[in-house]
């Protein structure tokens, strides 16, 4: 096992990860789905005749020909929805009556391949009448397109904190404004969604690459008016999720329905064409704030409004924006804080948890605001956010609008995040640029984030077992499933140093609810904060259960056999021992089951970015990036810190380049696919220096913290930030993300703000 | 269409329709399914193979425009003996991989330039133009580049 970093490394290197699409199922359909070329429409006819009789095709419907077809499920969980937002507002597997985001379903052919399945797709014929579409919530706000007759588009209206009296604004010695965009992205994990599903028996197994196995057999359970004993959910190699495969899509919903109606496997296998016009989407908010400070920089209040886009159906993640406004304060101890929220239908697939969920709109809102105070201001952004920092000694902390952080220490993340950059010697080089006409003007930004793990109250617990077999082996067992994180060497390395036992005698059985009855699932970034915590504390009940059995063994007292690297012996000094093989041989099979409930954990970081930017060209050139974070005790440095640095990049990405377009009639520019959508790639990677430093969290004995998330948080307002830096402009909402050279461009032509004016 | 495919050494006769991808008789004719579609447009790479040697997307090339030629994939990167390929274990020991569904693409693309040039460890700019020819959403790219630098100072030593 030596010669692999991670015991999943083998066979994803050599061709033999087993990813659903690899699956080979004898006799199994492929589905293909007729999607709606327009936003927002009527329907009035869909006419599958034709695609019936191409050969190969083994049936193609519409919602008319399956009037028994379950609508897609929603979910209450983690507060994503309400009943009240989800009453009259069904969301149909299949386009019933009217077409309300691009792409929506309107047939699905299945063929004998996926070429079959296509050929039939082409000649469906459907009829749409076209509707005004609307695809911001600014747009969609006051109703004069509705998405559902007769119902607002306001799904849900939110708040955290309480209403700011208005004499703090006008006493204040400083107020600012500003209004961002939270631009709509695209989780793109490289394998988009798939589900393959197998009848067997009164059965059914469903194969897909998903975060939440025990909620999809829990969901197509009810759907199908079965009991969940009767699926089998099975998560195999998952290529990337980041928050993004979660749920029963509709078409999950299709493909199960069809494969128990015909009583043959049906998979879908989706293609990025597809994945571009209907996965879920990330963020997608449009804000308004106001922050006031006293003359010594002290925060006073702080407002945030948000108009939150969640797509054409409330069911999923209408609740998300309360993510942002509950971590609408970020790291300060503005001691008023008022966040409201309305979540509005618009004509685009739903919004949904994307790496970081809620939390990067909180804390570029906050960030952002904070640069703009302290030009205002005219001090150094750093010195602004010291000023006001939580204590270290101030933890617990109540924030006002309901979140008790658990534990931190922002200013020593923020001291070793500009160490590490050299912010002194920046600072001279913008100086010494500033005073060179043709130098090119140099930036430099930094973001303090503070983010919320784990889950939220109701979500916050994981399953797990572990079971110790007559060789002396370990199977652990949990409710996870992880899509790249690297489960496999972690959670095994850690039950074993919690047993004193060879990493090599652990392995890991997850993402199988025939395995493991009970599960959550990967999500919140708490695979180390609550799975880890879990299996730490299952190992403990382990070594108790071992203690016990060999006390009765020997007939001593418990407290007289004591656990010493795997092996239970006598506090006596005789020569008794028992490794973990020897005591399941003589005292039968151990297996030893657990739920354990961690609390919330709030990770935290400074993020520093330093940009060159071309007035001229209108580019960003990010020169150096260094991201510090904490999510306390880290279980293996070299996956940690691999995933701050993929974050870190999709946080470039969502800063300069990633960002949905539409055209007038809400259809998104996609016509070249990942040419339209820009993903980072290596040209766009600045360099980039990942430290950390380690708070733990006294919510678990472990004291992990949520990792993975960071970069998404942290990183786009400091690079924001330093571009505005480098512009000086005196109007952020000209800035508004992605930075791309035509909003640079013109950013670099408005009037700039003069140093030290208030 | 009847074609002759020779794979990772082994020649194959089939028939197949004209349309097919070549992606797509690796994967379902074959059973070869370490070349994963990631966009089947030809941009993010994930399905990369070297046809004669050289990296092409196997979502753009159609199955039968291959007859006659020589197919690596990612299943015929480890040695005879079943060793690993030196990017096999320099992209493990970077932690260049995190899903892993992008991988088999990054290794096939970086195995056609160290074929091609035995001295790519002397040349940065050539093996970033290979990191960014493809696409990966999970490591940020830099591992990648160190796993592929490292693999080629490695292939230059043991040739030298």
């Amino acid at each position: 096992m030596e010669r692999w970093t991670r015991r999943e490394d083998e066979r994803l290197l050599t061709g033999k990860g087993r990813y659903v699409a690899d699956i080979h199922v004898p006799g199994c359909l492929d589905a293909a789905f007729v999607r709606s070329k327009v936003a927002h429409g009527s329907l009035r006819s869909v006419d599958c005749a034709a695609a019936r009789d191409v050969p190969g095709v083994v049936g193609a419907w519409s919602a008319a020909d399956l009037p028994d077809l379950p609508p897609v499920p929603y979910t209450l969980l983690a507060r994503l929805s309400t009943e009240e937002a989800v009453a009259g507002r069904e969301w149909p597997a299949l386009v019933k009556d009217r077409v309300r985001y691009p792409g929506e379903a309107l047939a699905v052919v299945l063929g004998e391949d996926r070429y079959r399945a296509e050929d039939g797709a082409a000649e469906v014929t459907a009829v749409v009448d076209p509707l005004p579409a609307v695809v911001t919530p600014s747009a969609a706000l006051d109703d004069s397109v509705r998405l559902f007759d007769g119902l607002s588009n306001t799904a849900l209206r939110g708040e955290a904190g309480a209403p700011i009296d208005p004499a703090v604004w006008q006493d204040a010695a400083a107020v600012v404004e500003a209004t961002y965009r939270q631009q709509l992205l695209m989780p793109s994990p490289m394998e988009c969604r798939t589900i393959l599903a197998v009848p067997e028996g009164d059965r059914l197994t469903v194969w897909s690459g998903h975060q939440m196995p025990h909620r999809l057999r829990r969901e197509l359970a009810a759907l199908l008016g079965w009991s969940a004993d009767r699926i089998r959910v099975v998560v195999p190699d998952t290529g990337g999720a980041f928050g993004s495969k979660s749920a029963a899509f509709p078409e999950f919903v299709v493909v199960a329905y069809l494969a128990v109606t015909l009583g043959r496997p049906v998979r879908w296998i989706e293609d990025r064409l597809e994945s571009m016009l209907v996965a879920t989407r990330g963020r997608g908010q449009d804000q308004t704030v106001r922050l006031a400070a006293d003359a010594e920089g002290r925060l006073l209040a702080y407002e945030l409004t948000i108009n939150a886009d969640v797509g054409a159906y409330p069911h999923l993640g209408v609740g998300l924006p309360m993510q942002t406004a509950w971590m609408a304060p970020g790291a300060y101890t503005t001691p008023h804080v008022h966040a409201t929220l309305r979540s509005v239908l618009t004509n685009t697939m739903v919004t949904y948890p994307y790496r970081g969920a809620g939390r990067p709109e909180a804390a570029i809102a906050i960030e952002r605001t904070m640069d703009l105070l302290a030009r205002r201001l005219g001090v150094d952004p750093i010195e602004l956010r010291r000023r006001n920092f939580i204590p270290p000694d101030a933890f617990p902390y109540d924030t006002p609008t309901g979140r008790r952080y658990d534990s931190g220490n922002y200013a020593a993340a923020l001291d070793l995040a500009l160490e590490t950059v050299g912010y002194t010697e920046w600072r001279a080089e913008q100086a010494r640029r500033r005073s060179d006409p043709d130098a090119l003007p140099l930036g430099i930004g930094v973001s303090c984030y503070v983010e919320r793990s784990g889950g939220e109250p109701g979500g916050l617990h994981e399953f797990g077992s572990l079971e110790v077999h007559e060789d002396g082996t370990v199977t652990a067992r949990c409710g996870a499933a992880p899509s790249g994180q690297g489960h496999e060497t972690v959670f095994p390395a850690l039950v074993a140093k919690t047993l004193g036992i060879p990493e090599a005698q652990v392995r890991l059985v997850e993402g199988d609810t025939d395995e493991q009855p009970e599960g959550l699932g990967s999500f919140a970034s708490r695979s180390a904060q609550v799975d880890g915590a879990m299996f730490q504390q299952t190992a403990g009940l382990l070594i108790e259960q071992a203690r016990e059995r060999a006390a009765r063994l020997w007939d001593l007292p418990v407290d007289k056999v004591a656990w010493a690297d795997g092996s239970v012996h006598t506090t006596s000094g005789d020569s008794a021992v028992l490794g973990l093989a020897e005591l399941v041989k003589a005292t039968g099979p151990l297996r030893v089951e657990s739920r354990y409930e961690a609390g919330m954990a709030f990770p935290f970081g400074a993020h520093v970015a330093v940009t060159e930017v071309d007035p001229d060209l209108g580019t960003v050139n990010v020169l150096r990036l260094v991201a510090v974070d904490d999510c306390g005790v880290v279980l293996n440095p070299t996956v940690v810190h691999g995933q701050a640095y993929g974050s870190a990049v999709q946080g470039i990405g969502q800063a300069l380049y990633e960002g949905m377009t539409f055209d007038a009639d809400g259809v998104p520019h996609l016509a070249s696919g990942f040419l339209d959508y820009l993903l980072p790639t290596y040209t766009e990677i600045p360099p980039i220096e990942i430290k950390d430093t380690c708070t733990p969290s006294p919510s678990t004995p472990l004291g992990a913290k949520g990792a993975g998330e960071s970069g998404c948080i942290g990183t786009p307002a400091a690079i924001v930030n330093a571009v505005a830096d480098a512009l000086r402009i005196a109007d952020p909402d000209l800035l508004q993300m992605p930075l791309t050279p035509d909003s640079v461009w013109r950013a670099a032509r408005a009037p700039k703000h003069e140093e030290g004016v208030r | 269409m009847k074609i002759t495919l020779t794979v990772n050494g082994t020649a194959h006769a089939l028939d197949v329709e004209p349309r097919r991808l070549l992606a797509d008789v690796l994967r379902d004719d074959l059973g070869l399914t370490g070349t994963h579609l990631g966009c089947e447009h030809g941009i993010c790479g994930a399905c990369s193979v070297l046809m004669d040697g050289e990296a092409v997307r196997a979502c753009l090339v159609l199955a039968v425009q291959c007859d006659g030629r020589s197919i690596r994939t990612v299943e015929g990167l480890a040695g005879p003996d079943g060793e690993p390929h030196p990017l096999q274990r320099a992209f493990s020991a970077e932690h260049a991989l995190q899903c892993g569904f992008c991988t088999p693409g990054f290794l096939m693309v970086a195995a056609g330039a160290l074929d091609a040039d035995p001295d790519l460890a002397d040349k940065p700019d050539a093996i970033e133009g290979v990191v960014g020819s493809n696409i990966c959403r999970c490591t940020g790219y830099e591992p990648i580049r160190r796993a592929i630098a490292r693999a080629a100072r490695e292939k230059r030593e043991t040739t030298a």
